[in-house]
């Protein structure tokens, strides 16, 4: 690499060197892009460059002490994000993503501004960002540029530079990507920091800047920028649910985001704005607005899985409310299948898995005792493990008391209403259970053990259940008994074979989509022609070497040293 | 000038036997002062002692239109009602005192109608009002809400007796009650024929909560049922015939299916080998 030495190092880093006008500059960056998709040699040596940008980086890291490290860290990634617009693939900007939560425990203001500060110059055209980013975290006084000399000699020394090799400089710009990946950071810090009104004021001024900026490779960061905006404002006073929280007056902006999002195919943003929009009517119980949500937007298919798991999550509490337990059901089986099963996640599982134990209950069924056994959920699952308890007792006032008894954490879950619902099935498994011990049973007994009250509630209640296909039995009005028909086989039914049927059903779809989830990188199969050519080649050669007969086992192994 | 003209309005329209005519009169005159007031609907700038005003022109619309039985105008006075209930109170001059009377028979309205769905969905709406236990203990919005846990679990004589006059807590659920009762009815009906197989004429009567004999004659009649000997006769026979029919096309159905799915696997798997 001529021209850099190693002392400039952070210079470099530094980053985008003459006066051009950025929207430009970034255009051309764009055009180079696509062709480097498409050629893969210039993509490598993108990748060496990288590689040595980051080694420097943790070099230096290694010497200094932690705060140094951190830097460090923010700084390496940046290598990701590079390759990701190099690449034009959304892997490394995930994997940049995802590193922010080991640098999130060591993120201070002054780190940060630190980063900043040896990242951008006075006349780098994210100045005005990076300003701005330091404005949010309250270090305004930090200069850019690092520090390292006067700003003044900086420029100089750049300009010389720019002079020297302006082609290779402005492929060392900082990409916007990063500005906004610094956003990120100054989110998150705020959002540790409990600061929801400035991250909330800085949440807005993120959000112009990426709709601003259009650009394919900022998709799955300003997805991120748009969920922290909605937390902000979850935590603003009135909270949810009153009508009056600033969840209320974000949802335009949310809904501005959506349309954009859905019009530049930018499935990142859709499906996480689609999830945001979803939670913020729940929050404040608007149902209906979040069934239409559902009904008018169509979820990207190829969102990522986390985001998939939560619109499931979110879809799954609708139906519940609107007393679709069939769909709740599905949806929510699928939630908890596909929640990440490591640690870090276990609160949405658990939150997943409560909901879809009550739906189970609601549409009749019992839930799995291992459900309660797993070692992560025991705990919080205990109240749904008595309230099952009962139910599958069919003990009407054994229910009524667990309700009474964890109706505050049933009721901070958002699940009470759902269980207050249950007061019937109760009933009804009461009855059921009566049915298939007796083969006759008076009204008034029904009546006892199910503490119903009267025995003409008992009669309604019981000819319900005899409609309802609940059991199978007659009602004998004058000497006030029900009499249980006998249990017919369920094997001469068609019930085995439709269950048959869905199981084998859920296996293919699995084998489809697994299918559908294999990642080829791209162009790799010319990488892989070109060397079965050279190989090719190579073995034509010696072929005919050992027809011509000069070539003994020696000069073999010579040959292959020199490859 | 136009506010006064509405609290004129306003306090004519309160007295609840105005007769339908002479308030849908009234109340577009109510209507058009609104707009000059531009205060029809809810905005920043609209001063709370009009929005006020305009809250209780919709409420008392809402509450004569059920009067008078209309559903249709009914429905649209709540629906424009919602952006009014949506505000934070301190932008009235004063807290509605009809509002939880509104919300709950609008509830009532959605079970008459048949609409569970957009019912618990509203209902879930309220937990922002207060807690549950509020919400419930409230005298109208707990009668919506217990009549719906009655009629699921299938409690019909006690949602009858909630339905009599003397307990509803107004006028007005008096209105929906009527609505509801003869499709309480078709849900005893329906039950009972599948209950019962057969039911003396007094019991019927009771059961069905009818006023006479001639009723229950009349009503077994309108759902074809057999009277013999005064005691009904609900028509199983002829179901279990229809039945066995509906069995043997099931059959046929049965053996097709697992056909198609055997040949469906069979495809899938060539697929995947």
């Amino acid at each position: 690499m001529p021209g850099k030495t190693p002392d400039k190092e952070p210079v470099d880093n530094g980053g985008y060197r003459g006066g051009n006008n950025k929207m430009k500059a970034t255009k051309g960056k764009k055009g180079e892009d696509e062709k480097m998709t498409v050629v893969v040699p210039p993509s490598k040596k993108k990748d060496a460059e990288g590689d040595v940008t980051a080694m420097d980086v943790d070099e230096k890291a290694e010497e200094e002490d932690v705060e140094e490290k951190t830097v460090g860290d923010i700084k390496s990634n940046f290598a990701l994000l590079d390759r990701a617009v190099a690449l034009f693939d959304a892997r490394f900007t995930l994997r940049a993503l995802r590193s922010v939560s080991s640098i999130r425990k060591r993120l201070t203001p002054d780190i940060l501004a630190q980063a900043i500060s040896e990242t951008y110059t006075v006349t780098s055209p994210g100045a005005e960002i990076a300003a701005g980013l330091l404005k949010a975290i309250g270090r305004e006084e930090v200069r850019l540029g690092g520090g390292k000399g006067g700003n003044e000699m900086e420029i100089d020394s750049e300009s010389k530079a720019a002079g020297k090799n302006g082609a290779k400089k402005e492929a060392k710009e900082i990409i916007p990507e990063v500005d906004v990946f610094f956003g990120i950071l100054t989110q998150v810090l705020l959002h540790d920091n409990k600061q929801w009104q400035q991250g909330l004021e800085f949440s807005r001024f993120l959000i112009e800047k990426v709709q601003a900026l259009n650009r394919r490779t900022l998709d799955s960061l300003s997805a991120k920028v748009y969920f922290y905006f909605e937390l902000f404002a979850e935590q603003l006073a009135p909270l949810p649910p009153s009508s009056q929280s600033p969840i209320v007056a974000i949802r335009p902006v949310l809904l501005a985001a959506l349309r954009t999002a859905v019009l530049r195919k930018d499935t990142d943003t859709q499906a996480s704005v689609i999830v945001l929009l979803l939670r913020n009517y729940l929050l404040t119980s608007h149902i209906s607005q979040a069934d239409l949500l559902v009904s008018h937007t169509q979820f990207p298919e190829n969102a990522a899985n986390n985001q998939v798991a939560r619109y499931l999550y979110y879809l799954g509490k609708v139906r519940a409310i609107q007393l679709l337990y069939t769909e709740a059901h599905n949806h929510l089986t699928a939630a908890t299948r596909k929640a990440p099963s490591s640690a870090c996640a276990v609160g949405f599982s658990q939150t997943a898995t409560k909901l879809l134990l009550v739906v189970e209950l609601l549409m009749g069924d019992i839930p799995d005792r291992a459900t309660f056994r797993q070692p992560t959920m025991e705990a919080a699952l205990h109240p749904y493990f008595l309230l099952v308890r009962a139910v599958r007792v069919g003990d009407l006032e054994d229910f009524e008391r667990i309700v009474a008894q964890h109706g505050d954490t049933f009721r901070r879950d958002g699940t009470y209403t759902l269980i207050l619902r249950l007061r019937q099935n109760v009933i009804k498994t009461g009855i059921r259970m009566m049915s298939l011990s007796y083969s006759r049973i008076s009204l008034r007994d029904i009546c006892i053990r199910l503490h119903l009250g009267s025995e003409e509630s008992a009669e309604y209640i019981v000819a319900k259940a005899i409609r309802d296909g609940v059991i199978e039995a007659t009602l004998d009005r004058e000497k006030g008994y029900m009499k249980s028909k006998e249990v017919g086989d369920v094997y001469a039914t068609r019930e085995p074979g439709e269950t048959f049927h869905d199981r084998i059903r859920a296996c293919l779809s699995l084998h489809d989509e697994s299918v559908k989830a294999m990642r080829f990188p791209m162009n790799q199969h010319r990488l892989e022609l070109k060397n079965a050519q050279e190989a090719r080649e190579r073995e034509r050669e010696m072929a005919k070497e050992i027809q011509e007969g000069d070539l003994d086992e020696d000069d073999l192994g010579g040959e292959f040293e020199g490859m | 000038m136009a506010d006064r003209q509405l609290t004129t309005l306003l306090t004519q329209l309160r007295t609840p036997s105005l007769p339908f005519p002479q308030s849908t009169t009234l109340l577009s005159k109510a209507k058009l002062l609104l707009l000059q007031l531009s205060a029809l609907t809810p905005s920043p700038i609209v001063p709370p002692a009009h929005l006020t005003l305009a809250r209780e022109v919709y409420e008392l619309g809402a509450l004569h239109s059920l009067r008078a039985k209309n559903p249709d105008s009914f429905t649209r006075y709540v629906s424009q009602l919602q952006p009014f209930y949506e505000l934070p109170p301190q932008s009235f001059s004063a807290p509605s005192p009809n509002q939880n009377k509104v919300t709950a028979l609008w509830l009532l309205f959605l079970l008459t109608q048949g609409r569970y769905t957009e019912f618990h969905s509203d209902l879930e709406g309220l937990s922002t009002r207060g807690s549950v236990a509020e919400v419930e203990n409230d005298k109208f919005l707990g009668y919506p809400i217990k009549l719906e846990r009655w009629l699921m679990e299938g409690a019909y004589d006690r949602v009858w007796k909630a339905m009599k006059k003397g307990e509803v807590p107004s006028e007005e659920f008096g209105v929906l009650c009527e609505v509801l009762t003869p499709q309480i009815r078709r849900e005893i009906a329906s039950s009972s024929e599948r209950a019962y197989p057969s039911l003396p004429f007094l019991s019927a009567q009771s059961l069905l909560f009818l006023d006479s004999e001639g009723a229950v004659i009349d009503f077994a009649n309108s759902r074809g049922w057999v009277i013999k000997d005064r005691t009904i006769y609900f028509p199983t026979a002829a179901e279990l015939n229809a039945d066995e029919e509906g069995e043997q096309e099931q059959e046929k159905e049965v053996s097709q299916m697992v056909i198609e799915n055997t040949l469906g696997y069979a495809r899938q798997l060539e697929t995947i080998v």
